[in-house]
């Protein structure tokens, strides 16, 4: 009986961690769906994000949630910069170039971040920050939930947007076929801006989640999140919301599972193992359509 | 040929004679020439065969393990143990080249980072291989000839051939068949095999010269360390920037990479003392300048334009 | 004497389109075959099919007596397939000689002995004066030849030709008729896709027609021509 709830409890972890981890596939899966650009620096929004909670907390007290809607703020209008003066330009170039770019801003803001508040890990404390829920036998953390609820809400939004507004239309062409939407058209270069700009608001609203359970280093920490958050997305299939979210569960269970049941030193190589077999054998995902191959 | 040739002996020249007009920085030259190499070896396959791969920290890693590990545990002179650590770089790159060449482009990079990251967590977690998180210490190396290993003016002129090394292979590679099929595989694959060239073939062979040339730079490295931990040997950072060295100074160049390790090293230096460990900042700034206004990196500008100088005045004549 | 090359009942499919419903063909040594059809006729398909570079649902593909199916591109050019691309596709960054130089070396793997087989192959196809020209720098007429010159350089025992005329104006286009019948003189079989029919009826010594996946005529070039089948598809039904 204790194994049983210790595996719902496990499970339950997994599926909370895993709705923050799809938060952060959901912003790289929409950049990537509408402007085919591998966002290398995905994970160092998320780390800024993180930053942002930190410098408010530290400086006026606030809990991260409070912080959250400069956050979201700031990083669209961020992302939107980055796009016009980085990303437009090299539009037309191969794949690997926008890779290259984007790695340097991820460089670039590691770096930055590196020099503003020094090298040591830094996180948040709130208040509630060992509060459980119970559920039955299995307790929730609070923290967890929130960030669960938050997820929630923004991909609810995000959904929103996509499906029902006119706007929302406008991205899904570009994502189905820019020339052709051009020839309709639409504005391919505003929604390409706004796309990126939503991507990394996205990660910074994840970074502000994530603040109070993890801790952040400048460099390495969005290394990480990228990561992670590739493996979400090629879980769930390149360019797809609703695959990006399962992805990011699946990735979130897999990882307290492995951790729980095989060895917790290897935690975050399972992820990996998973993202090369499921790259190597079904690139287009567990539940995509087909994606460039030799 | 000739020009390539001349270049080789001013990098002699000018690799002999720093230590005698820098020898307070003999620290930074090994650095620079490490980089240099690795650089270059990193270049086989990313610039010629183009196939960007951001996991080669893993091969230095494996050259500074294995001569670590040859000295301590089983009390192997460093040449074998480099050897050793060569073939065994070979072997990982043909296994694992071998899975991943089918993926397109930035999916093959992604699929070296994945790969790269495992060996890392490998290396940190499996103590009974690499002394775990702690990392090894080499305590003695062998004197061959009465040669102390670890003083650094041996290990200066180490790293010294085994820059002229990589690139003089370069420099070989550019103009034999090899180097054309890779080429013309990076080109265009359909055409290559038009022309009867395997493509997998061709990158494999590439990535092994790639990664066992790396994994002799690492030996020298881990000489040059004396104390090896996982995550900074097998470290993402790394990888990236061998990577941008090369890509920066010029892709498919021979002089490109060495280029790209003077500048980028020797910034880092100078600004060490504003930036401190976040001189990385530069390599950002750097890659994307070059890949806004100098698409084929600062060695590959330099080349297009001469050649099409060249051209047109023979055109003209 | 085998033929150059036999295709036996080929079928290709695309997702749940056949594109090559069961064709055949034979090309005898010294000859040209013309390959024709309208625009989608799957033309390119089976040409494709043939050179290795898209898979075959159905059929064999024997080259000089020796069975090739399911061999990829590259072996088939070590056997002696030589093939030019429709969308002409120089190695941007070598010059024209170092072009030719790539698949020179696949007989010659010495570097003296394979730059004097691709000045040879350049001399043919007349662009010798631009072999240290960037290729990418060359104009439509040469960009052909160049890729004829490249098909050359692998010493092949037999030429694939996907509609090298295209898009030439009369003069280059004489030219390139002249150099693809003097290339069958020296002895080479050809096979040519092609739009351009004034090409086919000078040099072809027999002529296949697709339309919609399916060989719909074969013979002699003037009577295909007049093939009362082969007109309407090419005119459509109308």
């Amino acid at each position: 009986m204790a194994e049983l709830i210790s595996l719902l409890q496990n499970l339950s972890n997994g599926l909370l961690i895993g709705g923050v981890y799809a938060m952060i596939g959901v912003g790289l899966t929409l950049i990537f769906g509408v402007m085919r650009t591998i966002n290398f620096a995905h994970g160092d929004f998320v780390v800024l994000g993180m930053y942002t909670a930190f410098l408010f907390n530290m400086q006026l007290g606030w809990d991260p949630y409070f912080s959250l809607p400069v956050a979201m703020a700031a990083g669209f209008l961020l992302g939107l910069l980055i796009e016009r003066v980085v990303l437009a330009p090299i539009v037309d170039k191969p794949h690997e170039t926008s890779l290259l770019a984007t790695l340097g801003i991820s460089l670039i803001i590691g770096n930055t971040l590196l020099l503003t508040f020094g090298g040591e890990s830094k996180s948040v404390h709130v208040s509630y920050a060992s509060l459980t829920v119970p559920l039955g036998a299995v307790r929730i953390s609070v923290i967890l939930l929130l960030a669960g609820l938050v997820t929630i809400i923004v991909i609810g939004a995000l959904y929103f947007l996509l499906h029902r507004t006119e706007f929302g239309r406008s991205i899904r062409a570009t994502a189905e076929n820019r020339l052709g939407a051009e020839l309709v058209g639409i504005n391919t270069r505003r929604v390409q801006g706004v796309v990126f700009g939503l991507g990394t608001a996205l990660a910074m609203t994840a970074g502000v989640a994530l603040i109070p359970l993890l801790f952040a280093t400048p460099t390495q920490t969005g290394a990480i999140l990228t990561l992670k958050a590739f493996v979400v997305i090629v879980l769930g299939g390149l360019g797809r919301i609703g695959a990006a979210v399962a992805g990011g569960l699946l990735l979130g269970m897999v990882e307290v599972l492995g951790a729980a049941y095989v060895s917790s030193a290897y935690r975050d190589a399972y992820g990996l193992l998973v993202f090369l077999v499921i790259l190597l054998f079904k690139p287009e995902g567990l539940f995509g359509r087909t994606v460039k191959r030799v | 040929m000739i020009g390539n040739l001349f270049g080789l002996l001013l990098l002699l020249g000018a690799g002999l004679a720093y230590p005698w007009l820098l020898p307070g920085a003999l620290t930074v030259g090994i650095t620079i020439l490490l980089f240099a190499g690795w650089a270059t070896a990193w270049d086989i396959l990313g610039g010629w065969a183009g196939q960007v791969s951001l996991g080669h920290a893993s091969f230095v890693g494996i050259g500074a393990y294995f001569v670590a590990i040859g000295a301590m545990d089983y009390d192997l002179a460093p040449w074998w143990s480099v050897l050793l650590a060569v073939a065994a770089a070979m072997l990982l790159a043909l296994f694992w080249g071998g899975l991943t060449f089918r993926l397109h482009g930035p999916y093959f990079t992604l699929s070296t980072i994945a790969i790269a990251e495992i060996l890392r967590l490998i290396a940190i977690n499996e103590n009974w291989l690499t002394g775990g998180a702690t990392g090894v210490f080499i305590a003695t190396l062998p004197m061959p000839f009465g040669i102390d290993l670890f003083d650094r003016l041996t290990q200066f002129y180490l790293a010294l051939a085994f820059a002229l090394g990589v690139i003089g292979c370069v420099v070989a590679l550019s103009r034999s068949r090899f180097g054309y099929q890779l080429r013309a595989v990076r080109e265009d694959e359909n055409s290559a095999m038009a022309a009867g060239i395997d493509p997998t073939r061709v990158k494999l062979k590439a990535f092994m010269l790639s990664s066992g040339l790396t994994a002799i730079g690492g030996g020298i490295y881990g000489m040059m360390l004396s104390f090896l931990e996982p995550h900074i040997l097998f470290f993402l950072l790394l990888s990236v920037q061998i990577a941008l060295t090369a890509i920066i100074g010029g892709r498919g160049t021979v002089w490109g990479p060495l280029v790209g390790a003077v500048l980028l090293v020797g910034a880092g230096e100078v600004f060490r003392t504003t930036f401190a460990e976040a001189n990385l900042l530069i390599y950002g700034v750097l890659i994307l300048l070059v890949i806004l206004f100098l698409p084929s990196g600062i060695v590959g500008e330099v080349n297009r334009r001469l050649i099409r100088r060249r051209y047109a005045r023979s055109a003209q004549g | 004497m085998p033929e150059a090359l036999k295709a036996e009942d080929i079928t290709v499919r695309f997702g749940g389109v056949l594109a090559v419903d069961r064709v055949s063909l034979a090309l005898k040594p010294s000859e040209i075959l013309g390959l024709i059809g309208p625009n989608g006729a799957g033309k390119t398909t089976l040409f494709n099919a043939i050179t290795g570079f898209v898979p075959i649902e159905n059929g064999r593909v024997t080259f000089f007596g020796e069975e090739v199916t399911g061999e990829p591109p590259y072996r088939r050019a070590q056997r002696g397939m030589g093939r030019t691309f429709q969308t002409e596709r120089p190695f941007e960054e070598l010059t024209v000689l170092e072009n030719v130089l790539v698949p020179a070396f696949l007989k010659k793997p010495r570097r003296r002995e394979a730059e004097s087989l691709a000045m040879a192959m350049l001399e043919r196809v007349g662009l010798a004066d631009r072999a240290h020209q960037p290729a990418l720098d060359l104009n439509l007429a040469r960009r052909r030849r160049l890729e004829l010159a490249k098909a050359l350089a692998i010493q092949p025992r037999a030429l694939f030709l996907d509609e090298v005329m295209a898009g030439l104006n009369p003069p280059a286009l004489r030219e390139m008729i002249g150099l693809v019948r003097s290339l069958s003189a020296e002895g080479l079989a050809i096979l040519m896709v092609e739009h351009i029919m004034e090409a086919i009826i000078e040099l072809s010594d027999h002529v296949i027609v697709l339309a919609n996946g399916r060989k719909i005529a074969e013979g002699k070039p003037h009577d295909v021509i007049s093939d009362p089948l082969v007109i309407e598809a090419y005119l459509g039904t109308d």
